[in-house]
Formats: structure tokens, sequence, C-alpha cells
């Protein structure tokens, strides 16, 4: 019994690597940050495209929804696999490589490609939910003043739909944030890399107990938060119909 | 140009799918005048008006608008994009049963919004125009109210302010008080009535019989996608011509 507890709850190993790890789940929060800025844009960006109007568009629209279908459908490590194995040896213009001003070895922004590219799809998924939970009568409102259909969107059914899946958003940030680790296979010294690499050398698994704690930390605020946004979006629709309405 | 109609729409055809809702309708409305569409329900007369400002482009027919043709012509793309939206849009508000005003934004701010984003108003330009039309419609004490805070009648109330905040040339009214509890459908009628004092031309879709005949300069009677017939309000309401007016009358009448 001494034994399985000592294997994942060694206090005196935790204490040891506390900062190493720390450090390692530092690099996991700013990659869960920027990856999740930039899918959260992307998403919205893909589901804009997906929502354009008329026949002309019709190439865009089915551009994005076989790409959204494919990065639903795609592991996301294989995704980072594709990127890291070989976007260093593409004939890239010296604009498009890596930014290395920001001090982030290149492994980060792979991870940050391939975490963007992945949940932009799921995210745009998200986001076209909202669009649709949107009521047809806004949008007819806001064309009927002269709208066009951007300014409509942009104005009138954007800020709404997004609204309504704000928690959805944050429960998909949260699975971002978790999956930031399979960066480790391409040696990013994140959280999950750090603590394998102390549990080979002690045969010890604490220092990864102690990241899985780090990320509990952060995420089960989160968790409750979603909750809470959730039962008020539900307190809001049981009001939406207007008081005097027959 | 006098004589020139307000609006005019000829032979407007409307099909959803295999449902054929508009089966040539012509209408014109004189600059001024107050038309009072009334019919059962399904036989057409929101289309017509959906139609009108082409929220539903009709597949067949012309809309002239101030004697403009809004039709691209024969040729050009079905939808919206044969038609002339923006110049029909811009001068043509319409007002919805369901109000569909923007949850998110205040009472002012459903009303400023168009008049900034489209006609590019300044916000203090837009804001003295909507403040003026809000307290017209008696809501002068609401500016900073969401519409979830506003009774239905007052939420229709804002609906209007915020067509009339286009200067539209016309007004489209799409059954405004079916969606009312009984008491509050005065206010709106009111608000409406004094609109048409105003000289504005526009089009009422309505079950409001004697609203229809106080205030409707003529009244148009639909049925199955056709009108059936039109005529001063009190000729109309008191001796239809025809036997499909004569029965739904009756049955409005029993209610």
């Amino acid at each position: 019994m001494n034994e399985i507890l000592n294997q994942y709850w060694d206090f005196g190993l935790m204490a040891e690597h506390f900062d190493e790890v720390l450090d390692g789940f530092w690099i996991t929060v700013q990659l869960s940050i920027v990856a999740g800025v930039l899918a959260l844009a992307w998403g919205l960006l893909l589901a804009v495209l997906r929502q354009l109007p008329g026949k002309p568009l019709l190439p865009v629209r089915l551009a994005t929804i076989a790409y959204i279908d494919v990065f639903r459908g795609v592991p996301l490590l294989i995704v980072i696999l594709l990127i890291s194995g070989s976007l260093p040896f593409l004939p890239l213009p010296e604009a498009l490589r890596i930014p290395r001003w920001l001090g982030k070895p290149d492994t980060f922004w792979y991870g940050v490609m391939a975490l963007t590219i992945t949940y932009g799809a799921y995210m745009a998924e998200v986001y076209r939910a909202g669009i649709e939970a949107v009521a047809p009568g806004q949008t007819e409102a806001a064309r009927s003043l002269g709208m066009s259909h951007g300014q409509a969107m942009r104005n009138v059914v954007l800020p709404q739909a997004v609204r309504k899946v704000f928690a959805p958003l944050l429960n998909d940030f949260i699975a971002l944030m978790k999956d930031t680790t399979l960066v480790s296979v391409i040696a990013l010294n994140e959280v999950a890399l750090v603590g394998r690499d102390i549990q080979s050398s002690a045969f010890n698994s604490s220092a990864l107990t102690l990241g899985a704690l780090m990320f509990l930390a952060v995420t089960l605020p989160l968790a409750r938060l979603v909750d809470r946004l959730i039962v008020r979006e539900q307190g809001r629709f049981s009001r939406t119909a207007p008081r005097g309405a027959a | 140009m006098p004589g020139e109609p307000a609006l005019r729409v000829e032979n407007i055809h409307k099909r959803f799918g295999e449902l054929e809702v508009l089966r040539g309708v012509d209408l014109e409305v004189g600059k001024g005048e107050v038309v009072c569409v009334l019919g059962p329900s399904g036989s057409g007369k929101s289309t017509l008006l959906r139609c009108i400002n082409l929220l539903e482009p009709p597949e067949e027919g012309e809309i002239f608008l101030e004697g403009r043709d809004i039709c691209k012509g024969a040729d050009a793309p079905a939808g919206e994009s044969g038609w002339h939206v923006d110049f029909l849009r811009q001068r043509i508000g319409i007002v919805f049963q369901q109000f569909n005003l923007f949850p998110h934004k205040t009472a002012l701010e459903n009303v400023t919004m168009a008049p900034e984003k489209v006609l590019g108003r300044s916000r203090h330009e837009a804001r003295a125009k909507a403040v003026e039309l809000l307290e017209r419609v008696g809501l002068g004490d609401k500016l900073d109210e969401y519409p979830e805070r506003l009774s239905g009648g007052q939420q229709q109330r804002v609906a209007i302010a915020r067509a009339l905040a286009m200067d539209p040339h016309v007004m489209l009214f799409d059954e405004v008080t079916s969606a009312l509890d009984p008491e509050l459908v005065k206010e709106v009628l009111d608000a409406i009535r004094e609109l048409a004092d105003e000289g504005m031309t526009m089009i009422v879709v309505t079950h409001e019989l004697g609203f229809a005949r106080e205030v409707g300069d003529r009244v148009v009677f639909m049925d199955e996608g056709r009108i059936v017939e039109e005529g001063a309000p009190a000729e109309l309401l008191d001796d239809p011509g025809e036997e499909r007016t004569r029965r739904f009358l009756g049955l409005v009448l029993e209610r």
C-alpha cells in the first residue's frame, strides 16, 4: 500500500522538483493562451466564411466545410507530427518562418500552429451553432433596415451568437489546454515532458502527479465558470418571451 | 411626377416549393395613402409585404417605387441580387409581428444602429433623431432599457421608431398587434394612426377591422394568393361584393 502511495504522492520528490514542473506548466499556460486566442479568432473566421451568402461564394463555403470536416477528423497528434516533421524542410519565404524575436523554440510554434488548425475547426462548429441559434427575424430586421449581409452579421448576429456559445467555447479551451501536453512528443519542455523526464530518472511518477494538480488548479475553476455561465444563459432563454406578448 | 403612385406592384408571384403563395398580385399605393390588407391566415398578406421588401424576392412580377423599376430585368439573377435592394430598403420600412428588436441593444441603440451604420450619420445626429422618435411614440423615459425589460407594446413602438429612423417613404406593417395582449394593442395602433395623420404612405396588414375602417383610405381583401376585392373601407366592410369577403368578415366579427 505504501509503495503505491509513494509512487504517486512522494511529497519530497514533488518539493524537490517543484520549480522545474512549474516552469514546464508556465510553458503549457503560454502555449494554451496563444493557441487558444488564435483558435478563437480562426474558428470565428471559418464560421463566418461558412455563412457567406450567394451562389458565387459557394466554393468558399464548400472549402470551409471541407477544412472543418478534415481537421475535426484527424488526430491532433498527427497534425503536430506533420507540421514539425516537414515544415523545416519546406522552401518557405523568410516572412513565413517561425518568429524568433519572441524567444520561443520552434517546437512551441509548431504546437501553436497544430492546436490552432485543429481547435479552429472545433470552435468554428461551436460558433456555427451559435449563429444558427439566433432567430432568423434578427437578420431580417437588420436587412430590412438596409444593412448588408456583413453589417447584419457584425452588428446583430455575431454579438448574440458569441454570447450564446461563450460557455461551450470555454469548454473547448479547457480541452485545448489539456491537449497541449501532446506537444511534448516533439520535445517542447512543457509540463508533461518535464514530468516524464523526472519520472524516468527517479522511477517515480509524483512529478507528473504534481503537473496534474497544476492543471486542476486551472481547469476546475474554469469548469465551474462554464457551469455558471450555462445556468445564466438558460435563465436568459427562459426570459426571452417579452412581457405582454400573447 | 403628379399621378405617379408611391408604390406599384405588378403581377407578383411567389412560390415556396410546390406551394404558390402569391398568384399574381397587383397593387398601387398613392402617396400618403393608407392601404389596409385583410384576409384569412395563409392568404398571402404577409408574404406580399415580405416580397415588397424583398425579404422574400418574388419569382415573377415587378415593383415600382416612386416610378423607378426595382427589378433589374428578366435576365437578372434570381433572388435578392436581381433587384435594386439598397434603393428599395432605404426607402421602405417594415415592422414585424414579432417586433424583432435587437436584444443585446438598448431601445435607443436599436434605433440609432442602422442610421449610423447604413446612412453614416454621426452618433450625435442619430441619437438626437432617435430620442425625438422614441419620445413621439411615448417612450422618452425608456431610452436605456433593454428590450427584455419592455412590454410587448413598448417593444413594438420601439420597432416603429427604429423603422422611422431611416426616413422611409413607405411603411409596411405586418400584423404588428397580433402578438400583443389585448390591452396593449391600442397604444401601438395609436402610434400608427398618428403616422397616418402625418401623411405617411403605408400598407397595413391587420385583423383590426375597426382600425382599417377608421384609418384606412382603402381596404384590400386577399384570399389564396390573390386580391379578391378592394374598395373604400366603409363600402368593403359593410357591403362586400364577394362571397368570400363576406364569409371572412362574418367570422372575424363573430370573435
